[in-house]
C-alpha cells in the first residue's frame, strides 16, 4: 500500500537536496570574438559556467551610467546586446552599424561607438541610442577616451597613425594628429592623453589641446592597451609582441615599475576585488588570472580569440562606470 | 573539437603573422589577422585530411590507372593555390569587407541585417543545425550557378577548364579558371550576404564539406548505396557529371554536396557506371597544359565565343549513350 506521507517527505527531501542557493561570489563575462559566444566564468572557482551564443563577433562592452544594462558590441552582427549585468540575460538588441569599441561619456549623456571596419565614429544619445552624429574618420577608429568633463573624446585611428579629438558639444573634429605607428589604446591621465602605439614599442604622451606628442615611454613591441588600476596607483600597458609582456608604470611619473611576462597576447584587463588581474589572451583562447604580487597566474580556457572582459564581483549591479 | 586548430592558428598569428605585420608596418590588421591565420590553418588541414583519406581510396579501388599521370600535377598546384594560398585570403578579406559594408548600410537605415538565426531564433545556440541550413541554401544556389555555367557559351568556355581533365582525381576539385572562380565567389557572396552567413563561424564544418567535394572528384569506385547516393554527392554521382559525353550543355549531376536539386529539377543520373572523364571539345592545352597555358586557353576560348549560345559554338558534339554502356538521363537546360 502506498504511503502518501512517505512520498511527500521523500519529494521534499529531494527538492531540498537539489536546491542550491545562488551565490553572490561574482562572475566574469568574456567576449569570444571569433566564436560568436560569451563565456561566463565563476569568479571564485575560475570555472567556465556556460557559453552564451550570440550572432557573430562580440568584441567590447560598456556599462550604462546607471549600471542597469551591460552593452556588448557584436561587431559582425551590427548590434548592441543589452544584458543584465548580473545574470547576463539578454534584455534587448539595438541595431548599430559596425560597433567595435564603445564607451559612455563620464556625464552619461552620450555613447561613442567606433566602427573599425567602416571607418566611422558614431555619437549616440545615451538611453535612446539615437544617432546624433557620424564622423567618417579614416582609417580604422580603434580605441577611445574622454576628457573628465565629457567635452571631448579622443579616438585612435589605427590605419593612419593618428589620434582624433572630437568636440562633443559642437559635434566637430577639433584636430587629428600623428602620434605614432598604428595607435591603439587611449587613456586620459593627469591632463594628458596617453596612446599605445601598436606598430612600435611606445606609449605617446599627447597634449590634448593640439595633439602634439610631448614624450614617448618605451614599454614593449606592439604596445596595445592601457589600463589604470581602480585605485589609480598603477598603469598597466599590454604589449603584443616581443615577450608578450605587461608593463607596469607609475601613473604620476610614467616610470617603469615592473614587467610581467604573459605569453598568449594579453589584451583586455578586468580588476578583481581580491587584487588579481584578469587578462584575455587573444592568441591562445584563454584567460589569465594574474596575482600581481607573485607574478604567478592561473589559466582558464575560453572560446576563440577572447577580447573584452567584464567582471561583476557581486550579484548586485556594480557601482563603477567603465568601459573596455 | 576545434581546439587544436584554434591553438595552431593562435600560434601562427603570434609567432609568424604579427611579427611579419610589425616588420611591414601593417599592425593595423592585427585584430583581423587571427581570421587569416584560422583560414590558412583550416585550408592546410583540408589539404592534409583530403590527401589522407582520398589517396588510399584512389590506390585501393581506382576507376582508371594511368601510366603517366603528369596532368595531375597541375591540379595539385590549383589545390594549394585555392585552399591555402592567396586566393582564399583575398576572397575572405573581400567577403568580410563586403559584409561589413552591406550590413553596416542596412543597420544605418534602422534595418537589422538578415540572418537565419534572426528569422528562426531557435537556431541561436544550435550551430550544427544552423550550419546545415546554410549548407542547404548555399548548395541550392550553387546548383544553379553551376548549371548556368553549362548554359552560356562564354561561361562554359571558362568552366571547360574544369571539365577538360581526363585524369580526374581528388586534386581536380579546385581546377578552375580564375574568372570562373571570381564569378563563383561573387555568386556565393551575394547569396551569403542575403542570408547573413558568417565568414568563419563554422570552420570545422566547412572543412568537412570541402573534403566531400574533393572526394566527389576522386578516381575511386565508390558509391554511397541507393539511399546514400540520394543524400550526398558521391564520387560515382559526380563522375557522371564529368563524363566525356556529359560536358557542356548536356551534363547531369550539377550538385556539389546534395543530389536533391538534381533530383528535383530532373538532372540526376544515378546509373551505376563509372565513365571516362574529360571534354572532347576542349583544346589540349586545357587538359594537359601548364597552369598559365590552361588559364590563357580558357580566356582565349571565352573571348572567341563570347555572346554566342552554347549550341552554336559546337562546344560539344556528342550526345547520347556514354562509353561503358551506362544510361544518361540527359536533360536539355
Amino acid at each position: 500500500m502506498a504511503r502518501p506521507w512517505l512520498v511527500s517527505v521523500l519529494c521534499a527531501a529531494l527538492l531540498a537536496a537539489s536546491y542550491v542557493p545562488a551565490r553572490a561570489a561574482g562572475a566574469v563575462l568574456v567576449m569570444n570574438s571569433n566564436e560568436a559566444t560569451l563565456s561566463v566564468i565563476d569568479l571564485a572557482t575560475h570555472r567556465e559556467l556556460r557559453r552564451i551564443p550570440v550572432l557573430r563577433e562580440p568584441h567590447h562592452w560598456a556599462l550604462t551610467p546607471d549600471g542597469h544594462d551591460l552593452l556588448v558590441a557584436d561587431t559582425g552582427a551590427n548590434e548592441l546586446l543589452l544584458l543584465d549585468p548580473s545574470s547576463f540575460e539578454l534584455r534587448r538588441r539595438v541595431p548599430v552599424a559596425d560597433p567595435y569599441q564603445l564607451g559612455f561619456s563620464p556625464d552619461g549623456k552620450v555613447l561613442v561607438v567606433n566602427g573599425l571596419a567602416r571607418g566611422q565614429v558614431d555619437v549616440y544619445e545615451a538611453g535612446s541610442y539615437r544617432l546624433l552624429k557620424r564622423f567618417p574618420l579614416k582609417s580604422m577608429p580603434s580605441h577611445l577616451a574622454y576628457t573628465p568633463d565629457s567635452s571631448t573624446v579622443f579616438v585612435s585611428l589605427q590605419g593612419t597613425d593618428r589620434l582624433a579629438a572630437i568636440d562633443l558639444r559642437r559635434m566637430e573634429v577639433l584636430w587629428t594628429a600623428e602620434v605614432g605607428k598604428n595607435p591603439a589604446g587611449v587613456l586620459w591621465l593627469n591632463g594628458r592623453v596617453l596612446v599605445a602605439n601598436m606598430g612600435s614599442d611606445d606609449v605617446a604622451v599627447v597634449n590634448p589641446a593640439d595633439g602634439r606628442v610631448e614624450r614617448r615611454i618605451h614599454t614593449g613591441k606592439g604596445a596595445h592597451q592601457l589600463f589604470l588600476s581602480p585605485d589609480g596607483k598603477l598603469l598597466y600597458v599590454n604589449n603584443r609582441l616581443d615577450v608578450n609582456s605587461v608593463t607596469v608604470l607609475d601613473p604620476a611619473s610614467l616610470n617603469l615599475l615592473r614587467t610581467y611576462r604573459l605569453p598568449g597576447g594579453p589584451d583586455d584587463i578586468a580588476f578583481a576585488p581580491d587584487g588579481k588581474l584578469w587578462f584575455t589572451l587573444r592568441f591562445v583562447n584563454k584567460v589569465a588570472v594574474l596575482d600581481p604580487a607573485s607574478g604567478q597566474y592561473d589559466i582558464i580556457g575560453v572560446g576563440r580569440s577572447p577580447h573584452g572582459i567584464f567582471l561583476n564581483p557581486r550579484a548586485a549591479v556594480p557601482a563603477a562606470v567603465a568601459s573596455r | 573539437m576545434t581546439a587544436p586548430f584554434d591553438t595552431l592558428a593562435g600560434w601562427l598569428q603570434e609567432h609568424a603573422l604579427l611579427p611579419l605585420l610589425y616588420a611591414l608596418g601593417l599592425m593595423q590588421w592585427e585584430d583581423i589577422s587571427f581570421g587569416w591565420a584560422l583560414f590558412a590553418v583550416y585550408g592546410a588541414a583540408q589539404v592534409v585530411l583530403t590527401f589522407a583519406i582520398c589517396m588510399p581510396l584512389e590506390h585501393w579501388r581506382p576507376v582508371e590507372r594511368w601510366p603517366d599521370a603528369r596532368a595531375v600535377t597541375v591540379d595539385i598546384l590549383y589545390t594549394f593555390f585555392s585552399r591555402v594560398g592567396l586566393l582564399p585570403l583575398v576572397t575572405f578579406v573581400l567577403f568580410y569587407q563586403a559584409q561589413v559594408a552591406l550590413n553596416g548600410f542596412l543597420a544605418d537605415q534602422g534595418w537589422v541585417p538578415p540572418t537565419l538565426e534572426r528569422l528562426f531564433p531557435f537556431l541561436l545556440g544550435r550551430p550544427v543545425l544552423t550550419f546545415c541550413l546554410y549548407v542547404v541554401i548555399l548548395d541550392f544556389s550553387d546548383y544553379w550557378r553551376h548549371r548556368l555555367s553549362h548554359v552560356f557559351g562564354w561561361w562554359y568556355a571558362l568552366h571547360a577548364l574544369h571539365h577538360a581533365q581526363r585524369q580526374m582525381t581528388f586534386w581536380s576539385d579546385d581546377r578552375n579558371h580564375l574568372l570562373d572562380e571570381i564569378i563563383a565567389f561573387a555568386w556565393f557572396t551575394a547569396v551569403a550576404l542575403l542570408i547573413g552567413i558568417p565568414p568563419m563561424q563554422f570552420p570545422l564544418l566547412v572543412l568537412l564539406l570541402r573534403l566531400l567535394e574533393s572526394l566527389s572528384h576522386a578516381n575511386v569506385r565508390l558509391s554511397f548505396g541507393w539511399i546514400g547516393e540520394r543524400l550526398l554527392v558521391s564520387p560515382r554521382f559526380h563522375r557522371a557529371h564529368h563524363g566525356t559525353t556529359a560536358s557542356g550543355r548536356q551534363s547531369v549531376n550539377y550538385g556539389a554536396i546534395l543530389p536533391w536539386w538534381d533530383m528535383l529539377f530532373r538532372t540526376a543520373d544515378f546509373s551505376p557506371t563509372y565513365v571516362p572523364t574529360g571534354d572532347p571539345t576542349a583544346e589540349e592545352a586545357l587538359a594537359t597544359g601548364s597552369y598559365a597555358a590552361q588559364q590563357w586557353a580558357g580566356l582565349r576560348r571565352m573571348l572567341r565565343i563570347r555572346g554566342a549560345p552554347l549550341n552554336d559554338v559546337t562546344l560539344r558534339t556528342q550526345v547520347g549513350t556514354p562509353e561503358g554502356g551506362g544510361r544518361y538521363n540527359l536533360k536539355q537546360v
